[in-house]
């Protein structure tokens, strides 16, 4: 059987985080919407707001802060090489241009 | 019952299945990673990104996919919840909303594609291939679309077999497998719909 945390999968910590992702979702369409926000301030809003929505089904609703610290480790290190290339290419991309 | 493995302290009590889960899920995050990584760099060395002409991506349309998408998620962490417990109704319920969910999303992203009330993006004239924009627009969503679909299909067999009992004994390993590969389809689309549908074409926010 799989590791168990009563607590942190109780159902009441479900619905906390349904409510939060909802309410994430609705602050970036919210963002996205406002007159004259600045295109720096808009993308680094939604990337925030992004990070922060997929960090809340991995930790919670994949249960991976209930798993063990070398676990944890092993999915969380190789999925912050992604966007470390992302800023150094796209970086690069947007150096070229200018 | 999944096949006994050893006590191993570094990985505590997750099964075989789960860690495997786990590895394919990384190798998948990868592959997302990869087209999502192109399209920023494409998208970053392009002066003209979206052009003339091209139809624009429904933001609130795919902001409705979206909540589908979360609710299906609360559902499918309430299926788990209610196999541990031991509650067989329950978790026939919550199995059926999630694959409801899924096909929701599946028949919205058809909607969005080639329309079944009104015109969709084909009709409107963004085809695959015309430009860097529509390009990865199509191979990222119907990329994560065969995530979504697939994952309908493992929550259907898996529904039958809650159905005829397999898991009324609590085993919830298999169900949590399950779940932690809808979720991820789940966080994908997060990142999709930021990267690919809010984030503005450049002209249009200077």
């Amino acid at each position: 059987m799989s590791g168990q945390t009563p607590h942190a999968h109780s159902v009441r910590n479900y619905l906390v985080v349904f409510a939060l992702l909802c309410a994430l979702t609705a602050a970036e369409l919210g963002v996205v919407y406002v007159p004259g926000i600045s295109r720096g301030l808009l993308i680094s809003a939604l990337v925030l707001l992004a990070v922060g929505k997929a960090a809340l089904v991995l930790f919670s609703y994949m249960h991976l802060s209930s798993e063990t610290k070398a676990l944890k480790l092993t999915v969380v290190i190789p999925l912050c090489l992604p966007p470390i290339f992302a800023i150094v290419l796209m970086a690069d991309a947007v150096w070229r241009r200018l | 019952m999944p096949e006994a493995w050893p006590t191993e302290t570094l990985l505590g009590k997750a099964t075989a299945l789960k860690i495997g889960m786990w590895i394919f899920l990384l190798s998948d995050a990868f592959s997302f990673g990869a087209l999502l990584l192109s399209y920023g760099v494409l998208r970053a060395q392009s002066s003209h990104w979206h052009i003339a002409g091209e139809p624009e991506f429904g933001i609130n349309f795919t902001a409705v996919l979206t909540f589908l998408l979360i609710c299906s998620s609360v559902t499918m962490v309430l299926a788990v919840s209610a196999c541990r417990q031991r509650k067989h109704g329950q978790t026939l319920l919550f199995l059926a909303l999630t694959i409801l969910g899924g096909l929701l999303f599946l028949t919205g992203q058809y909607q969005e594609y080639f329309g079944i009330v009104g015109h969709g993006l084909v009709a409107e004239g963004l085809h695959f291939g015309q430009s860097h924009r529509a390009t990865t627009f199509y191979l990222i969503t119907s990329f994560h679309g065969l995530h979504v679909a697939t994952g309908v299909f493992i929550m259907l067999l898996t529904f039958i077999k809650t159905a005829l009992g397999k898991y009324r004994d609590g085993n919830y390993d298999a169900l949590e497998n399950v779940g932690l590969f809808w979720h991820f389809v789940d966080l994908v689309w997060i990142l999709v719909f930021t990267f690919v549908y809010l984030i503005p074409p450049e002209a249009a926010s200077s």
